[in-house]
């Protein structure tokens, strides 16, 4: 197990290496320049020729992406264009929120999604079942803009039952992780009953049902057992995406995590921003890709590492 | 980890953020802003969030008398308003004495040292130094005895603050001495900028770079907590150097209250707290459920705000909530660039553009927020003249007329027998509000049979075009800098064409001529009559179609007090108060 951890550890080093590129490509060659961005409209042709020199814009390329190298093995991006602060300290900064709001939407997600899809699954093509798979589709197709609004001004407005806005306390982060729960449960549900029902119609369950188990020990004595494989692939490749943050329910709570901090970027075109964002992410994902890997020899016997 | 476990780490992490928002006292007040800072350097300030925290912290020699009309200056650093020699290049100023920075731990025993008049020598030189990537150098630029070599020569090289500039000198301690190279009509308002704000040099030394996040100036207010992106809790500053709420005002002021607090030292609001609230609808129902003191009013909403007769509803009335409106000293405009082969050397086009304009129904698109402009002088500036008919105003006829004249009769080019194209240049593709409005002037232009293009950019790429002068035509707004219409004209002179402010590289041989002369020129009747006279040969010549000049509408909790309209309000907030028992009603 370990030799196989480090081996697909090193496979990892040129992933990385190959989204460092590709995030220095696409921005450093077709990004906007960044001292003209930084001395704002008024500034003269002199002026900008001397601050590209200054931060090292004016060599060539192969120098600039050993530069980006280095910003990525010390974890010092730079410093934004548009506002001048330290690009590692604003993704350290926005971590915490975004985790504070995106992880607990997470667990409670995946708790109540996969309780309901094995309800659902139990009393399947019976009206629970299909009440819960129309109640999903009802969730999933109402715009998670919709709930934000309504929530915020019925909730927290009109019935003050939370704050309007803001993150300083626990209570400001209610609101927000419970229209993040109930946008994203219908997903969920309707993911985890496929995947149980899939396994329900399988041989395995059949001999089980013959050889007299009832239907409870079944589901989850063998069925849930055999569906960590999908769910354990679409846990932890979300992990990374928790990350990112959540974008309108950070912009319209003002929770200032890395979605608002990505979106402002985009907005001011702040390129380094943006890659150390993109390239962070990107470098999560393929761990996440390693985890899951291994959560799988975990989790089922049959799968050996090698 | 448990689940158990989960909910006690995020209970935890809960109750960290809170202890950063700890504290609310009776006086603690609310403000909204829709985009972060940043950081609280003066000399990168260019936005209005990042100004309106700066004025806080720091100060200047002058600033903006704030209840009298029209602007004038008062001194603020400066004990005295400056002696200036009979050849207007020598502007002497006395340093109010006693005036101490922030506590901070960059001075020797952590207290605020005096400032001196050597903090403005080295404050402007590190305006001027290009490495410190300051937004604001063209305040001074050609303008200082020697400033501009000291600029260039930062371009190549390190540069050294202690190098003397002959044209920023400390006499003695408490004596500032300014040199220029012309006359500079405008110094006394631009000396009321950020850019030009003391900055003590131990802290500049001691954080480096990170002096945008360590602000030591002499302002009436101090940080207290900042969280980026988030808020700025500012608390007033114990040790401010004695400056009085103003005891002048127009006619009207006393009754309306506002001269209450004459001679009360300032700050007088307690702590303040400017949050980054991005999304318009949150901003208001925080402003209607009490927690914000101010608030504008998004187009969305303003139906179910201001009645047919531009009154607040009555319902908000009720509530004791204040409008307040005040036209802005801003000028919208679609700008033609006049190096295009089409529409530059095409006088008539671009006569017929302007008469294709249906003004007032693009006003109504903006609930009538915004007002025709009948140049580019905007109201409340010298040179504006209300009374002067607009001589291209909206007249599709006429408009037909025009452009028949100017070589394409129903818009087609009898040469090719197809519609005239022209492509528009904006730079706010973000902004769906925007993108409608664009397509209401394409439906202006295609009345007349003149296919009108958008071409949306961010905002860079935008600048980019212009600076390149790949543009056609392209929308913009002029945000007065200071009070003289010197600030709009110099927009359409030749040398300051394109990488220049002129982006639409206009060419008047007479306008240059008036302009060189107006540039030394003191506020005198004889110079509003050149404005105008100015004013006139652009509004012929149409190298832009003039739009608008906005309408602001705030609206304010009615504990705020003390508020009055400002053109330049950043500093305004410490002549505000608020009455705690109506807050907390």
């Amino acid at each position: 197990m370990l030799s196989y951890i480090i081996r697909r550890t090193l496979y990892v080093i040129p992933v990385v290496f190959g989204v460092a590129l590709i995030t220095f490509l696409l921005f450093n060659v077709v990004g906007w320049n960044a001292a003209s961005q930084m001395l704002g409209k008024r500034a003269t042709p002199e002026e900008i020729a001397a601050l590209e020199k200054q931060l090292g814009l004016s060599g060539p390329l192969p120098e600039q992406f050993l530069h980006y190298l280095k910003q990525i093995v010390t974890f010092d991006f730079g410093r934004s264009f548009a506002t001048q602060q330290k690009i590692s300290t604003l993704i350290l900064d926005g971590v915490l929120p975004s985790l504070s709001l995106a992880v607990p939407i997470f667990l409670i997600d995946l708790v109540v999604a996969i309780v309901v899809a094995l309800l659902a699954a139990y009393y399947r093509n019976t009206w629970v079942d299909r009440a819960i798979v129309v109640g999903a589709v009802m969730g999933m197709s109402v715009s998670t803009l919709v709930y934000i609004l309504a929530g915020q001004y019925l909730l927290a407005y009109e019935w003050e039952l939370f704050p309007i806005w803001g993150f300083e306390s626990v209570k400001f982060l209610v609101l927000p992780v419970v229209i993040g729960f109930i946008s994203g449960l219908g997903s969920g549900v309707r993911f985890y009953r496929t995947v149980v029902l899939d396994e329900m119609y399988q041989d395995y369950v059949r001999t089980a049902f013959a050889k007299g188990h009832t239907e409870r020990s079944v589901l989850f004595k063998h069925v849930l057992k055999n569906a960590m494989i999908p769910i354990l692939t679409s846990v932890v490749l979300s992990i990374p995406f928790l990350y990112t943050g959540n974008l309108l329910l950070e912009n319209f709570f003002g929770i200032p995590g890395l979605g608002y901090l990505s979106v402002e970027a985009i907005f001011s075109t702040d390129y380094p921003v943006i890659k150390a964002v993109v390239f962070v992410g990107s470098v999560m994902y393929v761990f996440a890709s390693l985890l899951t890997d291994i959560c799988y020899a975990l989790v089922d016997p049959r799968i050996k590492l090698r | 980890m448990s689940l158990r476990r989960a909910l006690v780490v995020w209970l935890a992490l809960g109750a960290t953020i809170a202890r950063g928002a700890d504290s609310a006292s009776a006086t603690q007040t609310y403000f909204g802003s829709t985009e972060r800072i940043r950081g609280f350097d003066p000399i990168t300030a260019g936005d209005v969030p990042t100004a309106a925290a700066i004025y806080k912290l720091y100060e200047g020699l002058l600033e903006y008398e704030y209840l009298v009309r029209p602007y004038k200056v008062r001194p603020l650093l400066a004990a005295e308003m400056p002696q200036v020699s009979a050849d207007g290049l020598t502007y002497t100023f006395k340093i109010k004495p006693g005036v101490r920075f922030h506590d901070n731990p960059c001075f020797p025993d952590g207290q605020g040292r005096e400032l001196t008049a050597a903090d403005f020598v080295y404050s402007w030189k590190r305006l001027a130094d290009v490495r410190n990537k300051s937004t604001g150098y063209w305040v001074f630029e050609g303008r200082i005895v020697g400033l501009d070599e000291f600029h260039k020569k930062s371009m190549e090289q390190a540069v050294s603050y202690d190098e003397p500039v002959a044209g920023v000198q400390a006499l003695d301690r408490y004596t500032f001495q300014v040199r220029l190279t012309e006359p500079y009509p405008q110094l006394l308002w631009i000396l009321t900028m950020d850019y030009t704000f003391a900055v003590p040099r131990e802290a500049v030394e001691r954080y480096g770079e990170e002096f945008l996040n360590n602000p030591v100036g002499t302002g009436p207010f101090l940080v207290k907590k900042w969280k980026r992106s988030y808020r700025i809790e500012f608390a007033r500053n114990p040790r401010y150097h004695g400056d009085t709420y103003p005891s002048e005002g127009e006619p009207g002021d006393r009754e309306a209250g506002l001269l209450d607090d004459a001679g009360q030292p300032l700050p007088l609001l307690d702590s303040i707290v400017q949050y980054v609230i991005s999304d318009d609808s949150t901003e208001w129902l925080m402003f209607l459920s009490g927690r914000l003191a101010a608030s504008g009013i998004a187009r969305s909403n303003f139906d179910a705000v201001i009645t047919g007769q531009k009154e607040l509803t009555s319902a908000l009335k009720a509530r004791g909530i204040r409008l307040e409106k005040s036209p802005l000293m801003d000028t919208t405009y679609l700008g033609f660039n006049m190096e295009d082969p089409v529409v530059g050397p095409n006088q008539k086009l671009r006569q017929a553009l302007c008469c294709a304009i249906d003004v007032e129904k693009y006003c109504r698109f903006y609930n009538d927020r915004l007002m025709p402009a009948k140049g580019p002088i905007p109201p409340k500036v010298a040179g504006y003249d209300p009374d002067k008919p607009f001589p291209y105003p909206f007249d599709l006829e006429r408009a037909k007329q025009l452009l028949t004249e100017a070589g394409y009769p129903d818009g087609k080019d009898p040469k090719t027998g197809r519609r005239l194209q022209l492509t528009l240049e904006t730079g706010s593709a973000a902004d769906p509000e925007a993108r409608q409005a664009n397509e209401l002037i394409a439906s202006f232009f295609a009345a007349l049979g003149v296919e009108l293009k958008i071409s949306p950019n961010n905002w860079p790429e935008f600048l980019k075009k212009m600076e390149r002068r790949q543009v056609q035509l392209y929308q913009l707004i002029w945000r007065i800098d200071y009070p003289d219409a010197e600030n709009f004209l110099m927009l359409f002179y030749s040398k300051n064409a394109s990488p220049g402010p002129n982006h639409a590289n206009y060419s008047n041989p007479e306008f240059d001529r008036l302009y060189e002369q107006i540039r030394t020129m003191q506020d005198s009747p004889e110079r509003t009559a050149i404005y105008r006279r100015m004013a006139d040969i652009v509004v012929e010549d149409a190298p832009w179609i003039f739009m608008t000049h906005p309408l602001a509408y705030g609206l304010y909790q009615p504990w705020l007090k003390n508020f009055k309209s400002h053109d330049f309000p950043y500093p305004n907030v410490k002549f505000y108060k608020v009455d705690p028992t109506q807050m907390r009603n």
